[in-house]
């Protein structure tokens, strides 16, 4: 008999990434629970051109209208929609005096979501830094001509660093203040509003055997999104390190990972995890209150993580790298939820968070209507979850009995669980039968209880 | 005390199986059902191994004959006879791998026009390869590194000394070259090949294994100087294909045929077999005539009733196995190096799933 040990991926949840790869293109990749939660490749933007290859994306990630910045090799920054893949408008990142794109390529990119200036909603702002430092904010206004030209409104120009190379940088959560680190650069943030360098940070001494390391710093990022002030960085010499701009100018936690450079770091959203992706493919969280290793998240990942999303409401991680596959992973149990073969070595990975799938999130509602509403989706929700693993219905299904514990509104509960007594009659998995009977039990004296309310 | 009665069963056995059957039946049916590794007498055991084991192949003797048989009385029949088996083997049974490259793939075309060797295989640039080993000595590293300048045409060898790798790099860049070799050497033994493509190509890292030197083959040839023949076999994935390009990229594109010259690498299970043969053309007519024709090329001969083309091979040059451990994307960095694939204990969940 073959031995085998499959590994049974669960599918994900309902989202929506974008991938950018070394080619150009622009993958969308959807995974729906209707469909049994396999993400599969929905559309593919741009044309097949390796001269082309994106560098850098940043999503803003709006309801309406949410925009795509994109730059690449070229020199050349593409703004498109985030729905359809639409170019809005095109801007060179070149200078007329100054070097060539292809030497100097674009390393950050960060489109900006605040309106920075009292400008119509036509604007956007773009925050572009290079390899030599050249940095610059435009905010571009877009006009409506059908070409889809854009008139640059005003945009300022610094240079970050006067030696070495660029080559991590990041915008923090209030967008005033950005970082900026390299190759032979050290880590320092700069306002953004009047173009200064706040901070800088000062090399670890020599180590005991009086070897002195060269500053390579590959990736970085805030480790908050409300507080600018801690920045957690990945250098070649695969080292982590916490600095507080507030305490010192030298790393607070600094900690080795493996072997390989830290390609990738990327924040959680409860401001002390992180996530550390390396150049041969391991991925790991960090608690960086202590600096220990949360776990690895183990998935026969064999190439170099290039970039980690973090989703802004599911507990889900995409990452994604030059063994050209895009991994998605549950946060809370580490493990693989799938992959998606793309083909070519990726880029840059990003989440679209107002990707809906028909399912209603269960929410805190007054109206009987949409007491109605609820109840014809999460009966839809109910039946699509039939084709899932067992493992997933059960998580699922306890979360949203979870939630509805927590909704306040009394009659959205009775009502909820005279779905869910309608739904177990006309079920006929076992399955199903075992979990329903085996949470109700707990609350059948109380179903009982509420449904003589109801009826009288 | 059990192993006494089973010897006397069996030799009751055959005594009472006239008498009384349908009892009988049941425990000898019993008795068929006993594993020998369950009797713990040695003897005993080995007894009954053995003769299962000749009632097995009793068996399979029956039905090949049986087999044959059916074929024989179908082809006589003129019917057609019955299909024939197919074994089961690993590759057959290999597990369903997404990253296969289809044929039709665009994509594909578009990473292939891009790539770093795109250059060398439209003959933009001609491939030129320097050959060099790691700072310590071996037995048969000297042997096996001109045996590779042999294979490989325009390919130079410069000595090690004591240069940085990176260093290396960067003087072969200066001179034009397309490819550097690194044969690494451990006790003694060439044991890893380094092929990095430049300008800044990626690196692989192979393992090498089972070294067969020329002058160790028997009946080996010479080989000449024309242009050797490539065959790439079964280099089916994505990363099998980059591979496979990345050796295309050491010979040059336009293989002599006249040379009669072939250098074969062929991928089985992950594992790249290397061998270097020239190779003739022989027209073998029917058995009984035995005629051999010298230089017959391309006589696919339908006029005669039993003439076959066969080819005969001479095998020349080194004979070694290779395994990919790593790919580097950009030249070799050991420590700031990214990789684009690195063997992992935890990849090797199946018997059936390869990477190349």
């Amino acid at each position: 008999m073959p031995r085998t040990t499959t590994l049974e991926c669960p599918g994900c949840p309902s989202l929506r990434a974008l991938t950018f790869d070394a080619l150009g293109l622009i993958k969308v990749i959807e995974a729906k629970v209707s469909q049994g939660g396999a993400p599969r490749v929905v559309e593919r933007w741009g044309e097949l051109d390796s001269s082309k290859c994106v560098l850098a994306a940043s999503i803003n990630d709006r309801k309406d209208d949410p925009l795509l910045a994109v730059a690449r090799k070229t020199g050349m920054i593409e703004v498109l929609s985030a729905i359809n893949g639409d170019i809005r408008f095109t801007v060179s990142n070149a200078n007329e005096d100054g070097p060539r794109p292809e030497d100097d390529a674009v390393v950050g990119l960060h489109l900006f979501a605040g309106q920075k200036l009292e400008l119509t909603s036509r604007s956007c702002t773009l925050l572009t830094c290079t390899t030599k430092g050249n940095t610059s904010m435009r905010s571009i206004e877009v006009t409506d001509s059908p070409a889809g030209s854009a008139s640059i409104g005003s945009s300022n120009t610094w240079s970050v660093c006067s030696s070495g190379n660029i080559l991590c940088s990041k915008v923090d959560g209030s967008e005033k203040c950005a970082i900026f680190g390299g190759k032979g650069v050290e880590m320092n943030m700069w306002d953004l509003d009047n173009c200064t360098k706040i901070w800088a940070a000062k090399s670890p001494p020599k180590n005991s055997l009086d070897i002195f390391t060269p500053t390579w710093f590959t990736s970085s990022t805030f480790l908050s999104k409300d507080d600018h002030r801690k920045i957690v960085a990945g250098t070649n010499s695969h080292q982590v390190r916490l600095y507080d701009i507030s305490a010192q100018r030298r790393p607070v936690i600094s900690f080795d990972f493996r072997e390989t450079p830290i390609k990738s770091v990327t924040e959680d959203l409860d401001g002390y995890t992180v996530y550390v992706g390396n150049g041969s493919g391991d991925l790991a969280s960090f608690d960086m209150r202590t600096g220990k290793l949360l776990g690895c998240f183990l998935g026969k990942c064999s190439g170099s993580i290039r970039s980690i999303a973090r989703h802004p409401e599911l507990p889900v991680i995409a990452s994604c790298g030059l063994d050209s596959y895009l991994r998605l992973w549950d946060i809370k149990t580490r493990q693989l939820l799938s992959a998606v073969f793309l083909k070519q070595h990726l880029t840059n990975v990003v989440f679209d968070s107002n990707f809906a799938d028909g399912e209603v999130k269960p929410s805190v509602a007054a109206d009987l209507p949409l007491n109605a509403d609820q109840i014809a989706n999460e009966t839809e929700i109910r039946d699509e979850e039939e084709t899932l693993p067992v493992k997933r219905k059960k998580a699922s299904k306890e979360d949203e009995r979870r939630k509805k514990k927590k909704a306040t509104k009394e009659n959205e509960r009775n009502k909820v669980k005279e779905a869910s007594k309608e739904n177990n009659g006309s079920e006929k998995k076992a399955s199903k039968e075992n979990e329903g009977s085996k949470k109700l039990k707990s609350k059948k004296s109380k179903r009982s209880k509420c449904e003589i309310h109801d009826e009288s | 005390m059990g192993y006494k009665r089973k010897k006397s069963e069996s030799e009751l056995e055959p005594e009472i199986e006239n008498d009384r059957k349908k009892p009988m039946m049941r425990k000898e049916e019993k008795e068929k059902e006993i594993l020998p590794s369950t009797i713990k007498n040695k003897e005993k055991r080995s007894e009954v191994h053995a003769k299962l084991k000749h009632q097995k192949k009793l068996e399979k003797r029956k039905k090949a004959k049986a087999r044959d048989a059916a074929e024989k009385r179908a082809l006589e029949l003129g019917e057609e006879p019955p299909p024939k088996m197919v074994p089961r083997t690993i590759e057959n049974t290999r597990e369903f791998d997404e990253t296969v490259c289809k044929p039709d793939d665009e994509e594909l075309f578009a990473g292939n026009d891009a790539d770093e060797f795109g250059a060398i295989l439209k003959r933009e640039r001609t491939p030129k390869v320097l050959i060099t080993t790691c700072r310590f000595n071996s037995s048969r590293g000297p042997a096996f590194i001109s045996e590779l300048l042999s294979v490989i045409p325009n390919a130079h060898y410069y000595k090690r000394g004591t240069y940085d790798l990176k260093k290396i790099v960067e003087y072969a860049n200066n001179k034009d070259f397309t490819s550097l070799i690194v044969v690494h050497t451990n006790r003694r033994e060439p044991d890893a090949l380094l092929i990095i493509g430049l300008p800044e190509g990626p690196t692989a890292h192979f393992k090498l294994s089972k070294l067969v030197l020329r002058k160790d083959i028997k009946n080996h040839g010479n080989p000449t100087n024309h242009k050797p023949e490539l065959v790439l076999n079964n280099f089916t994935t994505r990363l099998g294909h980059r591979i496979g390009r990345l050796i295309q990229s050491l010979f040059p594109q336009d293989p002599n045929f006249r040379g009669r010259r072939v250098v074969t690498f062929h991928n089985q299970r992950d594992f790249i077999f290397f061998r270097h043969h020239r190779y003739i053309f022989d027209s073998k007519e029917s058995k009984q005539t035995d005629s051999k024709g010298k230089e017959a090329k391309d006589a696919k001969g339908e006029k005669a009733s039993q003439e076959r083309v066969i080819t005969r091979l001479q095998e020349c040059g080194p004979r070694f196995t290779l395994k990919l451990t790593s790919l580097q994307h950009g030249t070799f960095d050991s420590k700031g190096g990214e990789f684009e694939w690195v063997h992992k204990p935890e990849m090797d969940t199946s018997r059936r799933r390869f990477f190349l």
